[in-house]
């Protein structure tokens, strides 16, 4: 009789804990649900996104879209020998195979997430390729006039309107190339992108770089667009001298036909 | 159950014209991306590092031969976020992986997010998708 009533309040008590297992679920699916059907907060695009598709493997512009060089660009553009694209070959130049950084707006390109954070005054921008990272200032500055080149060069943002942040970045080193297909740019390179997040999950990304020293145009990227990725974290992938020389050695050189040292 | 070394290396061709012209802009130039193949072997060492963790693996070829392949993958990153861990793949874990070989012939292969997969014996599946 014992035993039966322990059993009794066994069985009770397994069933209050599904019940309540389920219910916790039911919860949290109806949470994000919910979250996901919320409007955009406005003026705050925190968070986790990456690309839809294929968007963060592209260059800043197919080859197609890139306008003519001047002499000056044409020159260093003869001289790279890029790893991907119509000018591709093995063992090239880039410059990120000896662990230069990216750079912007390279940096934007790759087929790994970024993190925006926000304070009063800046936006800040993870990136986990590299683990770098660049600030966006929000408090009403302008861009320096003259500003010491940098590999991520000098960025500004404002608002237009709740849901489309515009930055504006300059002050850039012309050591980097825009993509992996190449193209080179000169230290007189500006860049303006626009953040426009049309729904909660969602950034349509847009980007225009202007440069008269190297482009006889301004080059303007394809529309890409951005999903937030809710409960992901950035990882880290810098470029480390060892562990690229171990990779070229076991992986890059065999595959082109050099025996593995 | 000691893992067979006897499975001869599976190939099968796969042409996934779909992907093939997006493969092909994207790809490394090293790899013939049009060309997916299977292969499957004893893993002898998982290499869970930055730029691409690699899976090197004891293939037998349909001579019988014995081929040390390298096969890179996608950054510890990516694979986290497609439930990898370091120790997803271990020494003596016979697998099954379906990659882009190099173009050059050498045993050498990416198994990355439009073609690459790792499948175990029990049938549990590892992907590297963009994610």
């Amino acid at each position: 009789m014992r035993g039966r009533r322990i059993s009794l309040t066994l069985r009770g008590a397994v069933l209050l804990a599904l019940t309540s297992a389920v219910s916790t679920i039911a919860i949290a699916q109806e949470k994000a649900a919910k979250d996901a059907a919320a409007p955009a907060p406005k003026r705050d695009i925190s968070g986790v996104w990456l690309y839809q598709g294929s968007g963060g493997q592209e260059g800043t512009a197919p080859d197609k879209d890139m306008p003519p060089m001047t002499p000056w660009a044409q020159a260093r553009f003869d001289t790279e020998r890029p790893g991907y694209g119509s000018r591709a070959v093995p063992n090239g130049n880039d410059p990120i195979l000896q662990c230069d950084p990216a750079g912007f707006p390279r940096i934007m390109f790759f087929p790994t997430p970024f993190e925006f954070v926000q304070s009063p005054e800046k936006i800040i921008q993870f990136f986990e390729r590299e683990h770098a990272w660049r600030p966006i200032w929000t408090d009403g500055r302008s861009l320096p006039k003259d500003p010491d080149p940098t590999w991520s060069g000098y960025a500004i943002g404002h608002w237009e309107g709740d849901y489309t942040l515009v930055v504006e970045s300059a002050g850039f080193n012309d050591k980097t190339w825009l993509g992996a297909t190449g193209y080179p740019h000169s230290e007189d390179m500006r860049v303006t992108e626009r953040y426009q997040r049309v729904d909660r999950n969602t950034i349509l990304y847009n980007i225009r770089v202007d440069d008269p020293k190297a482009y006889t145009k301004p080059i303007i990227g394809p529309e890409r667009m951005m999903k937030l990725r809710p409960g992901v974290e950035i990882g880290e992938l810098p470029c480390v001298w060892s562990e690229e020389n171990s990779f070229t050695k076991r992986i890059r050189e065999p595959a082109v036909g050099k025996p593995n040292r | 159950m000691k893992p067979k070394l006897t499975t001869s290396a599976v190939l099968i061709v796969t042409l996934l014209a779909t992907c093939s012209s997006m493969l092909a802009h994207h790809g490394n130039v090293a790899y013939d991306e049009q060309h997916p193949i299977t292969i499957a072997g004893n893993v002898t060492e998982f290499v869970w590092s930055n730029p691409h963790c690699q899976i090197y693996l004891d293939v037998k070829n349909d001579k019988g031969d014995v081929v040390a392949w390298s096969v890179e993958s996608q950054s510890p990153g990516i694979l986290h976020r497609n439930g990898w861990t370091r120790d997803s793949i271990k020494p003596g874990d016979h697998i099954t992986v379906t990659l882009v070989p190099a173009k050059s012939g050498a045993p050498v292969g990416f198994a990355g997010e439009k073609t690459g997969k790792v499948v175990f014996d029990d049938g549990h599946v590892l992907r590297m998708d963009l994610r």
